[in-house]
């Protein structure tokens, strides 16, 4: 089974078990990507993820088809929560289930890895002290207040 | 003389906050493609570096020769921070 979606409410770890159970499989990996408490030294309280959801989810689907395409895996979930998130909360699912841990372990690191680096999703960093600011905005201020 | 087309273009994360805008209606001479929509209307305001973007028409990744048609949805996307 395939899960790809981006969601509002928190991610939920059982749902993602169930899909991805199959006596087939010896192999199951979990990647939860959490909120941190900083970035770059900075404190920080929580991300604001912003998307572009018609396209993410495309996005997600096509990285779930090059997923199956590249490893010998049987079920996969890719799931991103956007909206304002607390530090210590999930962000981010990637489970899969193979036959065996080598592919299973190789394409949940790609499935991470390809999630952070293509699919429209951003991140507004509430930081400690002073005004929010998104990642890779150059133009932001990066001063303390 | 041909009429205007229109298209919606959707701004996010740090382009929205350089429109002052989500969601901007535009209208376009018959035949403008994607890259004189970007050049013309939003360079001046979403900074050089938006000439590197990525862009999407009608939910897929577009290329800036693409001829844009009347009521297409243009989305500005820049660099991603999802994770």
């Amino acid at each position: 089974m395939n899960i790809t979606r981006l969601i509002t409410d928190p991610i939920d770890v059982n749902e993602a078990l169930g899909a991805i159970a199959d006596p087939e499989c010896g192999a199951q990996v979990f990647f939860l990507g959490v909120v941190r408490n900083e970035f770059e030294g900075r404190a920080s309280q929580g991300i604001f993820y912003d998307a572009y959801v018609s396209l993410a989810e495309k996005e997600l689907a096509r990285i779930a088809t090059e997923l199956h395409d590249a490893f010998d895996i049987r079920h996969l979930v890719l799931v991103h929560r956007i909206g304002d998130l607390p530090v210590g909360t999930a962000s981010v699912l990637v489970a899969v289930a193979a036959g065996h841990r080598p592919d299973a372990f190789r394409a949940a690191k790609e499935g991470i890895d390809r999630i952070k680096a293509r699919v429209p999703i951003w991140k507004r960093e509430h930081w400690v002290k002073g005004p929010d600011t998104w990642h890779d905005d150059a133009s932001a201020s990066h001063d303390v207040e | 003389m041909e009429k205007n087309i229109t298209v919606t273009t959707l701004f996010f994360s740090f382009a929205a906050d350089r429109m002052n805008a989500r969601q901007i209606q535009v209208p376009l001479a018959p035949g403008s493609t994607l890259g004189q929509l970007i050049e013309e209307q939003f360079v001046a305001r979403l900074g050089p570096e938006s000439q590197n973007w990525l862009f999407s028409v009608n939910q897929e990744w577009a290329s800036r020769d693409l001829p844009l048609q009347d009521g297409d949805e243009v989305a500005v996307i820049p660099p991603v921070s999802g994770g």
